[in-house]
């Protein structure tokens, strides 16, 4: 029998033990009867024979080995009945805890899907993403030559994918829509363990490029299992039928399975072959790539393997890459390479929110060192009549550990809604979480971090008290009349030291919300290089068979047209590359006539704009001349640079003087004619507001043959006199109307502008929740131990008053004695900030970690808050009547 | 009842009582009767120790044990030897012929000499 069924079948082994010993004296007694006594001689004998029965019982119930659970349950009864009796001290602890392990498990269930989840593959430890690192840092990024020399170290990896997204649109159904895209070489399905459950994979000749064009799609699909449900009923024919995306005719090859998704921001409609040649040339860094390490290979080996490879490409290919530049081939973790732009600012909100707990747990110390000393007579008592140490220690912690548990029960749901309560309100575009955080979700993970939580919050906060009170002093306290104790030096001490503490973790918190508002200031104030306020955007992708038939110019004139006579609006344009939301890889950048050595002079963003782009966004011109309606298909190629441009590529000359050749060797569809500079504009945050300006150049959209930008995909920009729904409708008609395509609906610039820095909003906003809630737990456990002390303290206070103090001494007595703590707990908090406010470095702008103004300004904040802590206890004394406190017992 | 109380030393009552257990099913009572007579009224088991040191031995699965009517027709919990108590019993009353021998040993020189 296991001790959890001889604990359950405690009462019936009780029954069990009592007959046994009675038919254990039932014997003695017969045999007494049988040797010639008389029945009550008999059974006087057998007694005092057996000796104590309770204690043979004691002695069985020990044997039975259940003794630690019979007691658990006693504990948690009696500990049960001791908060019943004190309902609101139980609600405030419970209330505390809830709070705090609510916070942390809403912030360790974005930490646990973002950061902890493997990635959505076998072996997912052994999935790594390739990664080109130069001088100005590393990134994801892979070039056709690269590729299919890493596909050759067959030693280290694998198996092997190169991929890309884009975006295109679904014709020839009802419903023109966006279609998610993304184009695979035939390993990834392998790779990510996506099945196909209907028709085939991509084959090794469905991957030959047909003709040199850059990012070929090819003519096969596979579709997603939803994306067949939802455009296509289910159609059980599809497979080897033709279906038009973006105008183009592709024939379906296969079905995946449903709900397949790799770590892809949005999960793809539609798989397309990725078409790369094995002796491609092309240099142009435009595709990632992802692969498996063969089992037993590290990522060290790997590197190792590829560093060598290194060489070897820089001897073939001196131009490509350079040893000065410090170019060189690396893989990392592919979970790592998805989370490496948050991982930091996760895990200072992670500690932060711990900080929180750990606040929440001194208060909550403090709370039960009170009830303790309220208690100590009932525990002097419990010790007087033989309860061990040991005994006593374990029932304080078990009520410790049963408040924290309903605490962390109650704050495993306040965390799911929290953190969903919180991705309402604030939209961050997190990897890995999904649209709309979709795979957020309340594992067990997060479950038995809560209850981990729990239990060590109980453990820590119910282990000073009990220890504390098993200490108590038999005598003193039986003699002494209840209820004064708990004044003594000793405990005074251990609640100041929480007090403390409480207060300088407060501070670090607070300054490092502080530090953050001060990044988000500054980041709204930096000038995006253009106006967004009261501009509208929305993209489209052209359908080139659309646009064929049309002509480009023609439908994107008479789309503009149509734009610009609607009531409201001033101007209108068209790009292909938006600040701070659409953005095309770098092209390569040659200058004509200077001297070269390597495939380009640099690289540089790409936009092709209609004449009035600059305006509307109101973008200055510098120097030379915006484009017009007179630079047309036939007239001389012209190109505008931004300053940045001007600056790198023309550090003494001057640009207006110069030409330049663009996309050199990237195939037909990107290559450029030269084009002669005709203007400057002043540099715009393409990326990001905390980034600098990358060179960009620009084409007028009318000297295009057809219009293209990244996946075909274009935006249309519209100042308008006023923003209102109803413009937005007229305008995403009147588009629908002009171009045929599908139009979502229109967006402001200026919430453009906003969601930039929205991953900024979200550690500032809860940097600051967390900071708020420490500066009151904090402002709460000052106010408890200073009232508390007022009124331990109504005895000495009332002989004072009758000696002749005066109420304003008395209070200013315990003011000092409450901002003693407070100052000392702001000064070790200062000096912990100075060290730590350093690691949030990386996540700050336009303010330094030792930022004056926040060092200064914060520990008043705190100063004051604990002033007004101590404030209100120390009036009571004030109001203390001298005859009723001597008489206060 | 004035017999001389034994002190038996810790861990012998065990060996005593899983002796006289292989002699079939048994309940407490005649087991303290049985370790009396078999020693001939030396030995006298307290039930303050006998009933733990059952339950003890019952707990670590050397004793099995199951409510039956004596002969008399009462009920009365019966104790037998399990697989596990034999090879305990053997090892046990090995060490214990191995510790009386050695103990002999000594107390007999040491009566020589003396």
């Amino acid at each position: 029998m296991n001790w959890w069924r001889r604990f359950v079948q405690r009462g019936k082994m009780e029954r069990h033990l009592d007959a046994e010993l009675r038919f254990h004296f039932d014997g003695l007694v017969a045999d007494n009867l049988r040797a010639g006594m008389s029945e009550p001689e008999a059974r006087r004998s057998a007694r005092l024979e057996f000796g104590g029965l309770e204690q043979v019982k004691e002695e069985c119930r020990d044997a039975r080995g259940t003794r630690w659970v019979e007691d658990l349950w006693l504990d948690l009864r009696f500990a049960l009945r001791m908060l019943r009796k004190t309902p609101g001290f139980a609600i405030a602890v419970i209330g505390t805890l809830a709070l705090g392990i609510g916070m942390n498990t809403a912030i360790f269930s974005v930490v646990n899907t973002v950061l902890l989840k493997p990635v959505r593959a076998p072996d997912p430890d052994r999935m790594v993403e390739f990664m080109n690192t130069n001088r100005g840092g590393s990134g994801p990024i892979a070039s056709e030559i690269e590729f299919n020399l890493w596909r050759e170290q067959t030693n280290v990896f694998q198996e092997m994918s190169g991929y890309r997204l884009s975006s295109l649109s679904s014709t020839g159904v009802d419903q023109p829509q966006f279609v998610e895209a993304i184009s695979v070489t035939k390993d990834y399905f392998r790779l990510f363990g996506l099945r196909i459950t209907q028709g085939r994979e991509f084959t090794e000749e469905e991957e030959r490029p047909l003709g040199t064009q850059l990012f070929e799609k090819g003519h096969v699909v596979v579709l997603s299992d939803a994306f067949w449900r939802r455009v296509f009923g289910g159609d059980p024919q599809i497979v080897g039928k033709v279906i038009l995306l973006s105008g183009d005719p592709y024939q379906v090859i296969g079905i995946t399975a449903a709900g397949a998704q790799t770590e892809t921001p949005k999960a793809p409609d539609v798989w397309l072959p990725f078409l790369i040649s094995p002796n491609s040339d092309k240099q142009v860094h435009y595709f990632q790539a992802v692969g498996r390490l063969k089992p037993g290979v590290t990522v060290d080996m790997a590197n190792a393997q590829l560093q060598v490879m290194t060489e070897e490409f820089r001897r073939k290919f001196p131009n490509t890459i350079s040893a000065a530049r410090g170019d060189a081939y690396s893989v990392q973790r592919l979970r790592d390479v998805l989370v490496r732009d948050v991982r930091l600012s996760l895990l200072i909100l992670a500690s932060a929110v711990g900080v929180v707990l750990l606040i929440a747990c001194a208060n909550v110390a403090n709370l039960l060192l009170v009830k303790a000393a309220g208690r100590s007579r009932e525990i002097a008592m419990r010790i007087a009549l033989g309860a061990p140490r040991g005994r006593i220690i374990r029932q304080l912690l078990t009520e410790g550990v049963l408040l924290s548990i309903v605490g962390a029960a109650l704050g495993f749901g306040l965390g799911a809604l929290g953190i969903h309560a919180l991705l309402a309100v604030n939209p961050v575009n997190l990897p890995r979480i999904g649209v709309n955080a979709s795979n957020l979700t309340m594992d067990w993970r997060v479950f038995a971090f809560t209850m981990l939580a729990g239990l060590t919050t109980g453990l820590l906060f119910g282990l000073i008290p009990a220890l504390q009170a098993s200490r108590t002093d038999l005598n003193s306290n039986l003699k002494e009349g209840g209820g004064r104790e708990g004044t003594g030096f000793r405990q005074n001490r251990i609640r100041s030291l929480l007090v403390i503490s409480e207060i300088s973790l407060a501070l670090v918190l607070l300054m490092g919300a502080a530090l953050l508002i001060r990044t988000l200031i500054a980041l709204r104030s930096v000038n995006p290089g253009f106006d967004p306020h009261n501009v509208v955007t929305t993209q489209t992708a052209l359908d080139p068979r659309l646009v064929k038939a049309a002509g480009v110019n023609p439908l994107v004139q008479n789309a503009l047209g149509r734009l610009a006579r609607l009531p409201g609006v001033e101007s209108a344009a068209l790009t292909g590359l938006l600040p701070l939301d659409l953005s095309v890889s770098n092209l390569p950048i040659i200058v004509i006539g200077r001297p070269l050595n390597g495939p380009s002079h640099g690289t540089s963003f790409y936009g092709q704009v209609s004449a009035g782009f600059f305006n509307t966004l109101k973008i200055p011109l510098l120097r030379g001349r915006d484009f017009t309606e007179a630079d047309r298909l036939e007239s001389p190629q012209v190109a505008i640079v931004n300053q940045a441009m001007a600056r790198q590529f023309w550090p003494d000359g001057d640009p207006l003087n110069s030409q330049i050749l663009i996309a050199k060797g990237l195939g037909p569809r990107l290559e450029e004619p030269v084009r002669q500079i005709v203007g400057i504009v002043g540099d715009v945050h393409d990326e990001a507001l905390n980034r600098n300006t990358a060179p960009a150049v620009f084409v007028p959209a009318a000297q295009k043959p057809d219009i293209r930008s990244e996946g075909n995909v274009v935006a249309w920009v519209i100042r308008v006199r006023a923003e209102s729904p109803s413009l937005n409708s007229a305008i995403q008609n009147e588009l629908r109307q002009a171009t045929g395509l599908p139009v979502p609906p229109p967006r402001s610039m200026d919430e453009i502008v906003a969601k930039s820095t929205s991953r900024q909003n979200l550690n500032m906003l809860l940097m600051n929740i967390f900071g708020g809630s420490a500066l009151l737990l904090a402002g709460i456990g000052i106010y408890g131990l200073m009232a508390y002390s007022v009124q331990q303290q109504t005895q000495e206070i009332g002989i004072r008053m009758a000696l002749g103090a005066q109420p304003g001494a008395l209070r200013n007595m315990v003011l000092r004695q409450g901002m003693r703590l407070a100052l000392i707990g702001v000064a070790i908090g200062i000096g912990a900030a100075l060290g730590l406010t350093r690691l949030l470095a990386s996540l700050l702008f336009g303010v330094q970690p030792r930022d004056p103004l926040v060092f200064v300004a914060v520990p008043i904040i705190l100063t004051a808050v604990a002033l007004l802590a101590c404030y209100l206890p120390a009036c009571r004394t004030t109001r203390i009547n001298p005859m009723e406190a001597l008489r206060w017992e | 009842m004035t017999s001389p109380k034994s002190d038996l030393p810790q861990g012998t009552l065990d060996l005593l009582i899983l002796k006289v257990v292989t002699l079939g099913p048994i309940h407490g009572y005649a087991i303290a009767q049985r370790i009396q007579q078999i020693s001939r009224d030396v030995l006298q088991v307290q039930q303050g120790s006998l009933y733990p040191a059952l339950h003890r031995l019952e707990n670590r699965g050397l004793l099995a044990a199951e409510w039956k009517d004596t002969e008399t027709g009462r009920e009365a919990k019966f104790y037998r030897l399990t697989a596990k108590g034999q090879t305990e019993l053997k090892s046990e009353t090995e060490s214990w012929k191995q510790l009386a021998k050695a103990v002999r040993l000594i107390l007999e020189s040491s009566e020589a000499n003396g």
